[in-house]
Formats: structure tokens, sequence, C-alpha cells
């Protein structure tokens, strides 16, 4: 997996559903090619966090970074958690991300609260790897994962760079094995 | 830390021992042994005297035991049958012991299933096949001390010779077949007994995996079963499955010959592999080789040649496949179907997929018993199907497959996990276990098989699922000798290899397609069973030639 294409593939996207009508020049930074947003405004921005939070405030949509003090830091959390726990995991890792994820929206439409939040942006983006490969089966197996995934990736002008994933409607393993 | 210490000293006794024994060696050793042998001697006498008294005081026991035995002659172990006499004896089955028998008295042979001594009482389990029933040996007019503790100790598995009244219970007796009677024991004997030890337990045997994880007993595997074969066929599952499986054959051949089908039966060994070189067994013949038979394709179509019309045939099919899989048997039990058709092969898929359904409507009425003992041990969803079958083209599968988001060719094969997948699809679309899928892709298909009229990339070619598993392959086969040399030159095939082959078609061959079933996958997927070797009597794989 190529980071700096993806890192920067993923702020383009998030500019065009911002709507920002001039797209910023990135450059990159360290082996991990983490993304930099240098802006006349002060010291560089670092990191993809980061620079996403400084685009949702430049395209005035704060309220996608959280409604409440608490809704701001969940959102918060899920972006620490997109880049400490999810890039760069292992087989065995994504098996404990997608349960505890699977469990955490059992009963959340989104993410961080009752609204779409820059948190489901980004968890998207970075999981979708993950969902690609999943079977039939094990997309039944994490059905609210599946569901909150299929509901994000059809929100309109979010999904640019990523190629749609189907999730069927209806479950089709109702017994242990066949 | 002895040792250390010690070493010295004994160093130093083993020189004085040496030294010692040079000077008055013959003496000494003559008084050591002497004493030795007075020890050994009075050793031996106290056991010896121990001993007499043991024997004399179960001689005492025995003497007393006989004494009081008033029923010695109602049990005891018989001697071998070696067919002694006549004797004109009706004996019962288990399975007819109902609470209209009450009060008779009756003899039965069966298994003692479980046997345990409660006090004055003995509560033994007998068991027939699949039915069982309790039976009850207590101390009272008809029966002894001795004749309970006789009964308490015989073997499991032992085979037993009964006499006993039928009694009506007030509560049902869940753990056994009979539930509403018992059997009150007068006379009991083994007429075949069992060794102590047994390789497996029976109730071990039909204890459901799920169950025993759970209650942390014990379950046995699937190796050591097929290893002592001949008690895993005892169980009641066992018996359920390969009852089911004889009723298979039997709805068959019933429903062929119904249909106007002559059964016939083709040689096995053979001198040209059949279905391609790769997966034969070979044999020596003589002074040269010859194979077992991959499939009766072959000689099928040659009987339609030879004016049969329609034919079918029950018999071994050998794969030297070496693949260890849930569903692969090395040898398995074919059933074959070929039948001369009119105008269109669909006339043929039409008997092939009505066979099947009276198959399936033959084993759900006449099989209940058998299919509920199975799923006790084993669950699983009952088998659906529909009337008539539902028949879906490969294009139609592989929309389905696209639209669940796999990726795949149009003329590709599917795969085991994309027909696992489309299965699942159909049953959820459709609600059926079992369809036809139609009009395969030429390219994957063999040689003999006709290429569709109107579109060369398909064929006239067929598969049919049980549970998103293949369990059929069949086509309308090629019956011209030109079209079939051209096809397998496109194959690359030696055509002297094949050559009585296609000579078969150069005397006027009717229009004919056919396909063939393994008995043995048939029955595991009716049954939603998971390994083909627990519908395979005596399986063959690529690691099992015994039993």
């Amino acid at each position: 997996m190529n980071w700096e294409n993806m890192a920067l593939r993923e702020l383009s996207s998030l500019e065009k559903y911002l709507g920002l009508k001039k797209p910023n020049k990135y450059s990159t930074q360290g082996d991990k090619k983490v993304p930099v947003l240098q802006n006349n405004q002060g010291p560089p921005l670092v990191g993809l966090i980061t620079i996403a939070c400084h685009l949702v405030k430049e395209a005035k949509r704060s309220n996608l970074l959280g409604e409440s003090a608490e809704g701001r830091a969940v959102v918060q959390q899920w972006l620490e958690y997109r880049v400490t726990r999810l890039d760069g995991c292992t087989k065995e890792d994504s098996k404990t991300i997608l349960k505890e994820l699977n469990i955490h929206l059992q009963d959340n439409v989104y993410l961080a609260g009752n609204h779409f939040t820059l948190a489901d942006t980004l968890m998207y983006y970075g999981i979708h790897p993950l969902i690609v490969d999943l079977t039939v089966q094990e997309k039944e197996q994490y059905l609210n994962v599946a569901r909150w995934f299929d509901h994000i990736q059809h929100i309109p002008s979010l999904r640019h760079h990523l190629p749609p994933v189907v999730v069927l409607r209806n479950t089709i393993y109702t017994s242990r094995h066949h | 830390m002895g040792w250390r210490r010690g070493w010295r000293r004994k160093l130093a006794f083993l020189f004085t021992a040496c030294v010692s024994s040079c000077s008055s060696a013959a003496e000494e050793d003559q008084q050591a042994q002497s004493k030795k042998a007075l020890k050994k001697q009075q050793k031996e006498a106290e056991k010896a005297a121990k001993k007499a008294e043991k024997q004399a005081k179960v001689a005492a026991e025995q003497q007393s035991a006989e004494e009081d035995d008033f029923a010695k002659d109602r049990y005891g172990v018989s001697a071998l049958v070696q067919s002694q006499q006549k004797l004109d004896r009706k004996l019962v089955r288990v399975q007819d012991l109902t609470p209209e028998k009450a009060d008779q008295l009756i003899w039965l042979r069966a298994r003692v299933h479980t046997s345990r001594a409660k006090g004055k009482q003995c509560f033994l389990v007998l068991r027939q096949q699949q039915f069982n029933v309790q039976a009850l040996v207590a101390v009272g007019d008809r029966a002894s001390k001795q004749m309970v503790k006789f009964a308490a100790n015989i073997t499991k598995e032992s085979i037993v010779d009964v006499e006993a009244a039928v009694r009506k219970v007030e509560q049902k007796i869940e753990s056994c077949s009979q539930q509403d009677v018992e059997l009150h024991v007068e006379r009991i004997f083994v007429i075949s007994q069992a060794e102590a030890r047994l390789p497996l337990q029976l109730e071990d045997a039909v204890r459901p995996d799920g169950e025993g994880e759970e209650e942390g007993r014990a379950t046995v595997n699937q190796d050591t079963r097929l290893d002592n074969r001949v008690i895993d066929l005892r169980t009641t599952t066992s018996q359920a499955v390969f009852r089911l499986q004889s009723g298979v054959c039997q709805l068959f051949r019933d429903t062929l010959t119904k249909k106007g089908f002559v059964e016939i039966q083709t040689p096995k060994i053979i001198s040209a592999a059949s279905e391609g070189g790769a997966n034969v067994f070979t044999v020596s013949y003589f002074k040269t080789s010859a194979y077992l038979a991959q499939s009766p394709q072959l000689y099928k179509q040659m009987c339609i040649c030879a004016d049969f019309d329609k034919v079918f045939c029950v018999g071994p099919v050998f794969r030297a496949e070496d693949s260890n899989t849930h569903r692969h048997l090395t040898e398995f039990v074919g059933l074959d179907i070929e039948m001369a058709f009119n105008y269109h092969y669909h006339e043929v898929i039409e008997s092939i997929t009505d066979t099947m359904v009276q198959i399936f409507k033959g084993l759900r009425d006449n099989f209940q018993t058998e299919i509920q003992t199975v799923n006790k041990q084993f669950p699983s969803e009952p088998f659906k199907f529909l009337e008539p079958t539902l028949r879906l083209e490969y294009t139609e599968g592989v929309a389905m497959l696209r639209e669940a988001g796999v990726e795949m060719g149009d003329e590709d094969d599917l795969s085991t996990p994309n027909e696992k997948l489309l299965g699942r699809l159909v049953k959820e679309k459709y609600d059926t276990d079992f369809y036809v899928l139609d009009k395969y892709p030429l390219a994957v298909r063999p040689f003999y098989t006709m290429p569709d009229p109107h579109n060369p990339k398909y064929s006239n070619s067929y598969d049919m699922f049980m549970r998103g598993e293949e369990i059929l392959s069949g086509a309308q086969r090629v019956h011209d000798a030109q079209l079939l040399t051209e096809r397998a030159q496109h194959h690359q095939i030696d055509l002297e290899k094949i050559k009585s082959y296609i000579d078969s078609f150069r005397y006027g061959a009717p229009p004919h397609a056919g396909g063939g079933i393994g008995l043995e996958r048939v029955c595991m997927l009716y049954l939603g069973l998971h390994n083909v070797r627990q519908t395979s009597m005596f399986p063959r794989d690529p690691k099992r030639l015994t039993p």
C-alpha cells in the first residue's frame, strides 16, 4: 500500500466533498510520507488528521467535527483510532478492529453520535481495503460494519477515489456451515 | 548429597568386598547363599499360605453362594451356538415392544447397551439397531442376588437372549426409543460376549459435537470411527444414514424402471482411460496393464447406439484423485443415466430432474425417522426443492454472482467457493436447495460435449447442485463421428486412444444425453452432513485402504 498516494488522494477527495474550489498543494515528509500543507497563515500543518480538520474548518463545516464538547471529543478519538490502530494493521488486528467496530455500530448509525462527521469519512477511507477483501459470509458476520459502510459509501460525492463495494441487502447465510 | 559423602565409603566397601571374597570366598558364599535361600523359602511359604487361605475363603463363599442361588439355571453364558438344536422360539423385535404387549412373557435377542446395578436391582438398556428398551433384573422370586450381579457384569455390546415380562410404565422413559414399556427379566443368557475394553463408546459416538464441547464429554473423531467401523456402524445415527442410502438406490431404480429405463452393467476393467489420463488407477492385466473405470460414460453411450434407448447403471467408480477434501473419495458408487431423445436435450434434463425429485419425495415421505435420527446428532435444515425443478442459465448465474460483488469472466468456470455462494444466493432468492445450471461455456467442458447451436461459446451441458455443491455433470453428447473427431482434435486428444469410441458412432447413432451422480455425495447433501465419509460405509481415499 502506497501511503503517500493514499493520504494525498484522501485529502483530495475530502476537498472535493467539502466543495473547496481551490485544491491545495501538498508535500510529504519522513519515511512514512506524512502529508504536509504549507500555508501562508503560519507554521506548516503536518499529518492527515490535522490537515483534514483544517480543511473542514476552511470549508466552514465545523459541524463535521462534532456538535458538542463530548461529540467533538468522540470525533477526535475516532480520528486517532484511524491513524494509530487502523493504518498499517496486520491481518489479525483487522479481525479485532472489525469486531470492535461491529459492537460499537450495533446501536449507532454513525461512529460519533447521531450525525455524519469527519470520523465517518476518514474511517471509511481507512477501512475500505479491509472491506474489499471480505467474503459475503464475512460481511454478514460483521453485519453492522457492512451496514454502516454501505451507508457511508453512498453519501453523495464522498466516494471519489474508491471503488464501490457490494453489500447485499439480504442475509444469505442463515445456518452455521452452508 | 548422600551420594557425595557415601562414595568413598562405597568404594572402600567394594574394595574390602573384593579383598575378602578372594580369601574365604567359598565359605562365605555358601553361608550367604543359605541365608538368602532360607529367606526366600520363608517368603514363599508365607505367600503359599496366604494363597491357600484365600482360595479356601473363595471356595467357601462360592459354596454358600451356590447353595443359596435358586435362580442358577435362569442366567449364565450360553455355549457357543453351533446350531446344536432347532428351538421353536419366537423372538420379538424391540421396536414391537409397545403397551399392546403388556403383561406378555416374551423372548428377545439384543445387545446390552448399558448395564447399571443399584442395590438389589440392575437396570439394563437393550438395543437392536435404532431401537432400545429398558430392562430390569430385580432380586425377587424370579431372580437371585447372584443373577442380578451377573447381569450387572455383562460387558457392553454383548449379545443376550432375554425372557421377560413386558410391563407398562407410568412415566415415559425419555432415554429409550420404546418409552411406554419396560421389561422385567426372568431369564438372561449371554449368546456372544464382547471384550471388556471397547475401542470406542457408542454413547460418545452419537454425541453431537457441540454438546461434547460444552459438557466436556468425549466425542469420537472421524479417524477412530473409520478404524473401528464395525462398532461405529452400530450407532443409531449410522444405522439411519445407511438405511436412507439404501432408500436412495431403491428409489433411483424404481423411478427409472417406471420410466422405461433398462438397468445395465458396464465393465470396470478397461483398456483406455475414459475421462482423461490423469486420475486413473492402473492394474496389471496378465502381461499388460489395464485401468479401473473412471465412469461408465463410454459404455452407456455404446448401449444407446445399440438401441437400448434409455439406460441406467449403479456401480463403483474409481478416481485416482489425490484430493483430501470433505467431498472426494477414490472409490464411490455412481448412479448413471443415459437417454436417447427426440429433438431437444431438455427432454433428458426433465427426466433426470424428475427422477431426483421422486427420490427427494420418497426420502421425505418414507424415511422421516431416519432423517430425524441423523439430525439429532447432526442438526441441519430440511432439504427444500421446487416442482418443477428450477433451471437457471449459466449467464444468469454469473449475473447473480456479479451482483454480489464477484468478478469473473463470461466463459470462466465456477470455482467451488463461487458455486457455494451461488447456491446461497439461489436459496435466498428462490428458496430451493436443488437447481440446474444450464448452458455452460464450451471451453470448460469435455471434448464429447455438444456445442450450443446458436452460440459457439456455450454448450448443451448442465450441472445440478444440492445445497450449493455439484452433484451431477451432464450434457448432450456429440453423436457424429466427424464432429467428435474435430472436437477431440481441438482438445489435442490422441485420436488413436479413442478410436473405438469414435467408431461406435459410425453406424447410426441417436441424439442422446445423460449424467451421473455420486450416491455418497447425494446422501451427504440431502442430510446436510459435512463429510462424504459419513455416508460411505468403508470409505476409500488417498490415505485410507482399510477396513
